[in-house]
């Protein structure tokens, strides 16, 4: 008797050298590497930060505010991309800013998707009671404002780093637990996990060695696409004056700031908004191929 | 069908209150109005007495119960800060957020779903990803840089638009953009995987054979059958650019109901916090359950689902 | 004589245009707009809106009891002509000028000011002096049309200035026969005042119209027709409208006007109109009794590690001033401007070595930890630049200093409770006010909530001195006494290092000169909600470079 396999699972090499399917090489997109570059040179930057950045990024010298990039009228070269307001370098902020982002990124997709991934795994597989309830919570979050409760929290408990991923995590769970309980609602019917039943495993063991491995592709395609919502989730909060207060850099404050001086000092505003532009668009387009490799079911997200 | 709105209906009833009592506890955690009204040199006795004026003196759990009974009757309290019936205030501003929204939608799906089309119909191909590129382009701009921008280029700079503010028609064109680029995306996305979805089935092949115009087909047969799916994004949008109009309308000065709650939030105007929170959820429940079952009544599959 | 008729005719028209030109030169034109980044309440009914909202938008249709010193700041002539205090201190009587009308056409007399008063110390007020003034009026009577007397329980030195827009908002001056005629109600939906703008229209979230009186009117007869005030909360977006001329004229703040100034605005820069401060909380408590800030020298040393002169130049943009002892100006009542004014700027001087060298003697030679609240009213980020500022500065001379950020309104119940803040120093601010005592009461006294120098349980020497002097100044009504008091109270606390001024602010504006003729604000009054009916028209006054 022939007992269907559990679906493949992630191979780091299939994602690079497509499987051969009847017909041919799949004619999905080709590995996108200008995404690739960027998000590496981001990463490194943030990691590296101490070692890369030219200057402490809160370090002021009034003297020399606003000073214009290098490659304007006005710039020097010690401070290649132009200072802010209080004479703070605009590339060590820049870079010290992509540590704070993916700090923010990582830790409120992990809360977030975390909890995402268990309340789907749970709902799904349990079913019943549990399902409607979680869901039902699940509901009441998407209708809930998010930048609202971010706000809310936000003067609730003070700004700052933890302020801002619990209001960033609530925001993304929902919409994890809800893809994540549609996989799950499939997998159950799945035969390897009616054998798994029949050989007295607990629902719990069924959950963890069954049904998780076999979501994560879902998961990491979700959380490529979701860390794209999370920087601009940072820098709209910021915005708001509801993100991580100053002097600590993020992208976000930093547009904030200089958005009142575009017409003398258009670079402080423009520059870390060009980042995240690039950031984001990268993770989505990096996030999308990830999709098409991985699951195309997905192509509907 | 009868059924399923009524199960609809009753979900979002239970969806509200639990929102309404979320809201009612969570706001008076953040703070107290009074604190905000008082000159600095105000003793304690007057801060007493203008508690007292605003109804905020007694036990949570009797302010909760007061509330829970002026709301069954549609009284939603009277914001603190501006002294009107806070639903009224909702009402005064809602259609001002309400207009924008059509538009933005018109955007999205101008701009998104030729390049789904595009897209599909070049799959794998260069045009495939610069169209998906452009579109995620939209979301990967932070909208309040984008409507800065906008400001600085089309109205300081060119003179060609009005910086801000409702207005005519030449008032909308700026805010209508920053509020639908992020929206681009959603439709391109959707449509390019509803006409794959199509172009491979059956009787799309069919209508080949029979030796129908490629534009034709298209048209005809995928884009109008890819077009259902573009149904759902409205209710999810929808709710999305209600929240979202915050932004638009902070940077543009629009009089909106996005303004509204950042300004209840930051006055902690409890009665229109919680005004706005829940008419905004009622008002996000019914657009998707009309969308829902509009999409039912296209849709029959769903309808038995 | 026939022959002449012509010629008599031809003068008696000539001399009749001559006449009439004046009055032509005197016509109303166009509209003034108004960029403002808030409208608080917008309502129009004075007994709901807090002084900030009355100061900008209220003021333009209703006249106050007590009015300005246009020249100097300060307190001046308003609906009352003048004012006297009765010989026991226990009354003051108003006498008000005749021949002024509300907008309906009814009289302005006494028994609307009686009317007002009560109004605002009534139930529905929202007035924050509500419950002040029921304290300390025992009763209104109307002597004649034009004479009111308050009766007070205790002296009320201060109670001209209360009732002067210079200080509170609670003298607006409203209709007694109108309301009683048509209600509450109808009255916020159609309000009816004595200034020299009529309402027109109230759009929710967005604008206020007012139209000009065309009768001439004691604070001055506009110049324009009609005057839009529009709400606009993005800073950047009400620079962008002056520059296309959809403005006339917008609040700003320091960041916004070097390019605003760039783009060939003009930037009106309104002094005295507030102090920008740090302060520090429960220095008396026992709980830190051996922490570096109890002590008076350590905060002194503070003070002398930050380079005001530098954060005017950058982070004001040079549009600010060395400040006065804490909340005293130029323009303060009984009070030696000129003896203080030197005190500070030597006191208040720039001197890293000697702070480093106060802090070693202290106990402190590599400096310690210094937990400091950074907050600022919605609207001033340029107070939240200040504390980021001067915290680096502080870390230049080796202290350790945690910079947290608080909301405002996440911020003011922490003042009451006080538990969190005591041994912080935090920003703070003080507006510019003509009486200083009641900003030193609402700081400084046992029961104040603020209670800086001491409480009911802990009151230092400093805090019982603070005391007496204070009740001897609500009582003394010979001038220079109040002068020689009030002088010593600010002495006691400016020695005592526990509030700090740091400089002294302003309010700016961006003007699009091509809308409208050159003005003056009133000093120390940041908003302009009594100035706009003597800003002149482009043409008739133009800007002189």
């Amino acid at each position: 008797m022939a007992i269907a396999d559990p679906p493949p699972r992630l191979s780091l090499w299939r994602l690079v050298w497509p499987a051969r399917t009847p017909g041919g090489f799949r004619r999905t997109a080709r590995v996108p590497w200008i995404p690739i570059v960027i998000i590496s040179v981001i990463v490194v930057m943030a990691v590296f930060a101490p070692l890369l950045a030219p200057y402490s990024p809160i370090d002021q010298t009034l003297r020399d505010k606003l000073l214009p990039p290098v490659w304007l009228d006005g710039g020097s070269d010690k401070y290649l991309l132009g200072t802010d307001a209080f004479g703070r370098d605009v590339l060590s902020r820049l870079i010290y800013g992509a540590r704070v982002s993916l700090i923010v990124a990582l830790l409120a997709l992990t809360a977030g998707g975390g909890i995402g991934l268990i309340v789907g795994i749970v709902a799904g597989y349990i079913g019943g009671a549990v399902d409607s309830l979680l869901m039902r919570l699940v509901d009441a979050a998407f209708t809930f404002p998010a930048i609202l409760f971010a706000l809310l929290l936000a003067v609730t408990m003070g700004q700052g780093l933890g302020t801002l991923v619990i209001a960033i995590s609530l925001l993304l769970w929902a919409s994890f637990a809800r893809v994540i309980r549609g996989e799950v609602l499939s997998l159950r019917q799945r035969d390897f996990v009616a054998l798994a039943k029949v050989r007295g495993c607990s629902a719990l063991r069924i959950m963890l060695t069954h049904i998780l491995p076999n979501v994560l592709n879902t998961f990491m395609v979700l959380v490529t696409l979701n860390i794209g919502v999370v920087i601009i989730a940072e820098a709209t909060l910021s915005f708001l004056g509801a993100g991580i207060p100053p002097p600590t850099p993020t992208w976000g404050l930093m547009i904030s700031e200089g958005r009142g001086r575009l017409t003398d000092a258009w670079w402080v505003a423009l520059i870390p908004g060009i980042a995240i532009t690039l950031m984001v668009l990268s993770v989505n387009l990096f996030g999308d191929w990830l999709r098409d490799r991985l699951d195309p079911r997905l192509r509907q997200l | 069908m009868k059924r399923y709105i009524a199960r609809r209906l009753l979900q979002g009833v239970v969806l509200l209150c639990l929102v309404a009592t979320i809201v009612f506890f969570l706001g008076r955690l953040t703070g107290n109005p009074v604190d905000l009204m008082l000159p600095e040199d105000a003793t304690a006795e007057d801060r007493a007495a203008l508690t007292q004026t605003l109804g905020l003196d007694g036990p949570l759990t009797e302010q909760f119960a007061i509330f829970v009974g002026k709301a069954l009757h549609g009284d939603l309290g009277t914001s603190i800060r501006m002294r009107q019936p806070a639903v009224e205030a909702f009402f005064d501003r809602l259609p001002n957020t309400l207009v924008l929204i059509p538009w933005a939608l018109l955007l999205g799906m101008i701009l998104g779903i030729p390049l789904g089309v595009v897209a599909a119909l070049n799959r794998g191909s260069f045009l495939d990803r610069a169209a998906g590129t452009v579109a995620v382009l939209g979301v990967a701009v932070p909208s309040f840089w984008l409507g800065v921008l906008l400001i600085f280029v089309f109205s300081v700079e060119l003179g060609w638009l009005p910086s801000g503010r409702m207005g005519g028609p030449e008032h909308f064109i700026l805010p209508v953009i920053t509020l639908g680029t992020f929206l681009v995306a959603g439709f391109m996305r959707i449509t390019r995987s509803a006409m794959l979805e199509v172009m491979e089935s059956e009787f799309v092949k069919l209508a080949r054979i029979k030796g129908l115009s490629e534009g034709v087909v298209i048209w005809k047969h995928c884009l109008r059958n890819a077009l259902i799916p573009v149904l759902t994004l409205w209710g999810v949008f929808v709710g999305n650019l209600i929240t979202g109009a915050i932004v638009t309308e902070t940077v543009f000065a629009w009089p909106g109901i996005g303004r509204l709650t950042y300004e209840a939030v930051i006055y902690r105007d409890f009665p229109l916090l919680q005004a706005v929170i829940i008419l905004k959820s009622i008002l996000i429940l019914s657009i998707n359950l009309g969308v829902d079952i509009l999409y039912a009544y296209v849709d029959p599959r769903i309808r038995l689902a | 004589m026939m022959r002449q008729m012509p010629r008599v005719v031809m003068l008696a028209f000539v001399l009749v245009v001559v006449a009439i030109a004046p009055l032509r030169a005197q016509d109303q034109k166009g509209t003034l707009v108004f960029a403002v980044e808030t409208l608080s309440a917008q309502t129009l009914d004075p007994i709901l809106e807090g002084r900030p909202g009355n100061a900008v938008y209220q003021a333009v249709m209703y006249d106050s009891l007590v009015g300005f010193n246009l020249a100097k700041g300060g307190v001046g002539p308003g609906v009352a002509e003048r004012w006297e205090i009765a010989p026991d201190g226990l009354a003051w009587t108003f006498f008000i000028r005749p021949g002024q009308t509300f907008h309906n056409g009814d009289k302005l007399t006494a028994h609307d000011v009686k009317f007002s008063l009560e109004r605002q110390m009534g139930p529905g007020s929202l007035a924050s002096a509500a419950a002040s003034m029921r304290r300390t009026i025992k009763s209104i009577e109307v002597i004649d049309d034009l004479t009111v007397k308050v009766n007070t329980n205790t002296p009320q030195l201060g109670m001209p200035a209360g009732l002067s827009r210079a200080v509170a908002p609670e003298g607006a001056i409203m209709p007694k026969a109108y309301i009683e005629k048509v209600g509450e109600e109808e009255f916020r939906k159609k309000p009816i005042g004595s200034g020299p703008w009529k309402f027109v229209r109230n759009v929710p979230g967005d604008r206020i119209e007012f139209t000009a009186v065309t009768t001439p009117h004691w604070r001055g007869r506009p110049h324009f027709k009609d005057l839009t005030i529009l709400l606009v909360p993005e800073e950047s977006t009400r620079v962008a409208m002056v520059r296309t001329g959809e403005a006339a004229i917008a609040s700003i703040g320091p960041e916004t006007m070097v390019g605003a100034s760039r783009a060939g605005l003009e930037v009106l820069a309104v002094p005295g109109t507030m102090q920008a401060v740090f302060q520090f909380w429960g220095t008396y408590k026992p709980e830190v009794k051996d922490s570096p800030i109890a002590k008076p020298r350590v905060r002194q040393a503070l003070s002398l590690a930050i380079d005001r002169k530098q954060v005017i130049e950058h982070v004001m943009n040079g549009k600010a001033d060395m400040p006065y002892p804490f909340a005293t100006f130029g323009y303060t009542d009984y009070f030696s401007a000129e003896r203080w004014k030197k005190w500070a700027d030597e006191a208040y001087r720039y001197d890293p070595a000697l702070a480093k060298k106060i802090l070693a003697e202290e106990g402190y030679p590599n400096g310690f930890e210094l937990k400091f609240a950074n907050t600022a009213l919605p609207g001033t980020q340029f107070m939240v630049d200040i504390g980021t500022a001067i915290a680096d500065m502080w870390t230049k001379i080796g202290i350790k200093v945690t910079l947290k950020h608080y909301e405002w309104g996440s911020f003011a119940p922490l003042e009451r409770s006080q538990g969190p803040l005591i041994g912080w120093a935090s920003m703070y601010r003080t507006a510019g006010r003509p009486d200083a005592p009641w900003r030193y009461d609402g700081a400084f006294s046992p029961e104040s909530i603020q209670r800086l120098l001491g409480d009911k349980e802990i009151c230092t020497e400093a805090c019982q001195e603070f005391v007496t002097t204070y009740r001897a100044l609500l009582a003394e009504l010979d001038p220079a006494k109040r002068t020689a008091l009030t002088d010593h109270m600010v002495e006691l606390v400016a020695n005592s290092w526990t509030v700090i001024p740091i400089l002294e602010g302003m309010g700016y504006y961006a003007i699009n000169t091509k809308k409208v003729g050159q003005f003056k604000a009133i000093a120390g009054r940041h908003e302009l909600g009594d100035v706009f009916e003597r800003i002149p028209r482009p043409e008739e006054k133009p800007w002189k470079k």
